[in-house]
């Protein structure tokens, strides 16, 4: 097997449970390099959770997950050095500001040359007017453009983005989508959780749609289509439409046979 | 190769054997090593150190940050030239001298030195509930260092460290740094002026190095507690027990104070050697404290059953606008974050020290004529740290979106305060009443203390907003809290000497009991005791009347503010 086609990320019947509220069913993962896989699914349906546990900010109730070759349960910190995390509404520390920070999360990586990479990512992000104001004074967008700076700056081949766009401006957005299609393009790996189906259509080679902690369907955005006239969105809403349905009749039998 | 991803049911996975290695590889990356040992704690106390700097900055002034320890440094001066009335040798260089037994020791002095520190200390050194804290925060509106290691190559255990390692020398340089210097000026003064302090120079190295040695043993031994108590199970019971346990021992006697109070023991002639291993050992049992914190960031979710609605329903009495719905809000809060206990204790902690100190007086027979109103605004004085709890519980960044302002919110936290207190308070001054046999006073007792502890709270709050643990490193504040409180208190403590023999309330009992209205103190300067009574009642009534209108100068103060703590 050779370098390229190596799985990345590899995931056995990795599930998460808190006491009887499962969030995320066992799953088994392989992400190989040089792929945009998009997981997408409803505000709830354990998308967070799914990236959390690859990148070793939970760890499972049950399987395990390998991500370049290190075990996310056993060894969170090489890992955390080695991929780059942008969450989905954590901010940068408030009262530092943000080349402060992008020099904190270098150094933590053992980063050479910080200064210039601090410098172009604060340049690339337009946070050069910014680089004396603290954190908790910018902007969403502009905290969003912290968190993705501190993602790219060690520049990995293994991105994990959630939500990454959610505050930026279009001119942004534009730019950040096309930073990583070049990436990818370049033999780089990205896994990405979103509901903006819209990303998943211009970015993705692959993709999932997950309810309820559990995969619904998977494969290339084209194959999900039962035609040429059915939209991402209809797809969206027969599969977790049907999902949902499907809870609340199940959930209605319960209260029927309590009843 | 594609990416594959499939899902079953839980129940479906009945084979849970997992093989050594799944598979995956770095596909010819070269893989980055975190930094780690020294480096990760250098970095990471570098930035936390400006961190600190900057939140308390971000509330105060650059100007005032700095005054802060130049207030530090002058009340030390005042108290360091104080220090002749206080203790034995200065007492005696008067002409009206007292004996030195009836004035305080240098012993005395030392463990009222050392013992409030170690209480601060040991309030201030909880960090593994602290990072738990930050760690569950990190997705609002504030976000810290602390917090890191759920996303950065940094771990828990080297993240704690530093922040013990942050807090001892931003406590060292901002607090203990200037009471030396204060002493020193202090003394400094004895060579142009006429007045003499029994403190010398040389010992004030010794002295700094003792109160470091205190600072760094206290917020050790909270830091090793709370990281037990998260560890849970029968660890946990640790905490406690160590506390019952070194607690009866210290009060039996059974060992020296001196072994628990390291600091004090590095005072003593030829102790300051004990310093090194003081500090070594406090710093190692941190270290320990960091290393017991797991790389733990769940947050797990948590069903709670409705009591905004039952709780609102019993706050009738507030009437039906915005304070009842603020207090009713402000009390799940307390409930629900599992606050209540902590600061229940918290707030006892303070009182159990002052009826401690109470029973001491009464048994040392001390010359001045403490009674229970000397001890009744004290009570009320530990409102601060409540409040401050108070403030911290939610952000209310969100209410900004709401028809509501901050001195509405300030209010409700006061309500609270007062709801969730007074009954402690009570208790406590029954507790003295009964201990100092005084029971007569009780009911001025009573009026005073709940004076003082509405006053107390509204200055707290109309000065700091919902901001008071930034406040108070800002100097303008506290000169301003500094002057609120201690003229009431002075006034009444110094009152309350007027009424030194309680037997003017039991005589006037006892003569209604036998004269009716005719009834009148015998044996005592009724006239200066009538006086004093009178103006202890009379400043009570002025601490009401002042909380009433800081409560309605907050709309003047505080209602263009914006929700922020």
């Amino acid at each position: 097997m050779s370098a390229n086609e190596e799985s990345l990320v590899v995931a056995k019947d990795l599930g998460k449970r808190y006491g009887d509220f499962v969030a995320l069913h066992p799953l088994n993962v392989k992400v190989s390099s040089g792929e945009f896989f998009g997981v997408f699914g409803p505000n709830g349906a354990g998308k967070s959770t799914f990236i959390k546990l690859l990148t070793g900010q939970l760890r499972p109730s049950i399987g395990a997950v390998e991500v370049l070759g290190i075990d996310a349960a056993k060894d969170p910190q090489k890992l955390k050095a080695n991929i780059g995390i942008v969450p989905e509404s954590e901010s940068p520390p408030s009262y530092l500001t943000p080349s402060e920070f992008l020099q904190f999360v270098g150094k933590l990586r053992g980063i050479d040359d910080l200064d210039n990479k601090v410098e172009h990512w604060m340049d690339w992000f337009g946070l050069q007017e910014k680089s004396d104001t603290m954190c908790k004074d910018l902007s969403k967008g502009q905290r969003q453009k912290v968190m993705l700076a501190s993602a790219f700056i060690h520049e990995p081949r293994l991105l994990f983005l959630d939500e990454p766009f959610a505050n930026l401006d279009p001119i942004y957005q534009r730019k950040c989508r096309q930073w990583l299609l070049d990436m990818v393009a370049g033999g780089g790996t990205i896994f990405l959780c979103s509901h903006v189906l819209e990303m998943a259509e211009r970015m993705c080679n692959r993709m999932a749609i997950i309810n309820n902690g559990k995969v619904l369907a998977a494969g290339t955005v084209k194959g999900l289509k039962e035609s040429e006239s059915e939209t991402l969105e209809d797809v969206f809403i027969r599969l977790v439409g049907h999902s949902i349905q499907e809870a609340e009749r199940l959930s209605d039998e319960g209260v029927n046979e309590e009843e | 190769m594609s990416a594959s991803i499939t899902s079953r049911d839980w129940s479906e996975v009945t084979d849970q054997s997992l093989p050594e290695s799944l598979g995956s590889g770095g596909g010819g990356i070269h893989l980055h090593n975190p930094l780690v040992g020294w480096k990760a704690f250098s970095a990471t106390f570098k930035v936390m150190f400006v961190e600190e700097f900057r939140e308390n900055l971000d509330f105060a002034k650059k100007r005032r940050i700095l005054l802060f320890p130049l207030l530090v440094a002058l009340v030390t001066m005042i108290a360091t030239i104080g220090l002749q009335f206080l203790v034995g040798e200065g007492a005696a260089q008067g002409a009206d001298s007292l004996s030195d037994s009836k004035s305080f020791s240098w012993g005395d002095m030392r463990i009222a030195l050392h013992l409030p520190l170690l209480l601060f200390s040991l309030g201030m050194g909880s960090f593994a509930f602290l990072g738990r804290e930050k760690v569950l925060a990190r997705t609002g509106t504030k976000n810290y260092i602390l917090a890191s290691p759920a996303l950065q190559p940094l771990t828990n255990p080297t993240a704690h460290f530093a922040y013990y390692m942050k807090d001892l020398s931003y406590y060292v340089m901002l607090i203990l740094t200037p009471v030396i210097t204060g002493m020193g000026v202090g003394i400094l003064l004895e060579s142009f002026t006429n007045v003499s302090t029994p403190l010398e120079f040389s010992s004030l190295p010794r002295t700094w190095i003792a109160m470091v040695v205190t600072l760094a043993q206290g917020l050790a031994f909270s830091f090793i507690a709370s990281s037990l108590w998260l560890l849970g199970g029968w660890v946990s019971r640790i905490t406690p027990l160590a506390v019952i346990g070194l607690g009866t021992t210290i009060g039996l006697g059974i060992i020296p104070r001196e072994y628990f109070l390291w600091g004090l023991a590095t005072q003593q002639p030829d102790g300051i050697l004990l310093a090194v291993p003081a500090l070594a050992i406090s710093v190692l049992l941190a270290w320990i404290a960091s290393q017991l914190i797991l790389d733990d960031f769940e947050v797990k979710v948590v069903s709670k059953k409705e009591i905004f609605l039952p709780a609102w329903n019993r706050l009738g009495f507030l009437g039906n606008g915005p304070l009842r719905l603020l207090v009713a809000k402000e009390a799940v809060d307390l409930v629900r974050s599992g606050s209540l206990k902590k600061m229940t204790v918290s707030y006892s902690v303070p009182l159990v020290v002052l009826l401690l100190m109470a029973w001491l007086v009464d048994f040392a027979e001390a010359p001045i004529p403490i009674n229970l109103l000397s001890y009744a605004p004290f009570l009320g004085f530990f409102g601060f740290n409540f409040y401050s709890w108070l403030t911290a519980l939610d952000s209310p960044e969100h209410m900004n979106g709401l028809p509501l302002s901050v001195p509405q919110l300030i209010r409700a936290k006061v309500t609270v305060y007062f709801l969730a207190t007074t009954w402690i308070s009570v208790i406590f001054l029954c507790l003295m009443a009964w201990k100092l046999d005084e029971w007569a006073v009780l009911p001025v007792g009573l009026i005073v203390m709940i004076a003082n502890s509405i006053y107390i709270v509204c200055l707290t709050a109309f000065l700091m907003g919902l901001a008071p643990n930034k406040a108070i490193f800002d100097a303008k504040i506290m000169t301003w809290f500094w002057i609120g409180t201690v003229i009431p208190l002075l006034s009444l403590f110094l009152l309350s000497f007027t009424q030194g023999d309680v037997s003017f309330y039991e005589n006037w009992a006892d003569q209604v009991g036998d004269r009716g209205l005719q009834a009148e103190a015998v044996d005592f300067d009724n006239a200066q005791m009538a006086a004093g009574f009178k103006g202890i009642l009379w400043v009570s009534v002025g601490l009401v009347g002042a909380s009433i209108i800081l409560m309605k100068l907050l709309d003047r103060k505080w209602g263009r503010a914006e929700f922020n703590n």
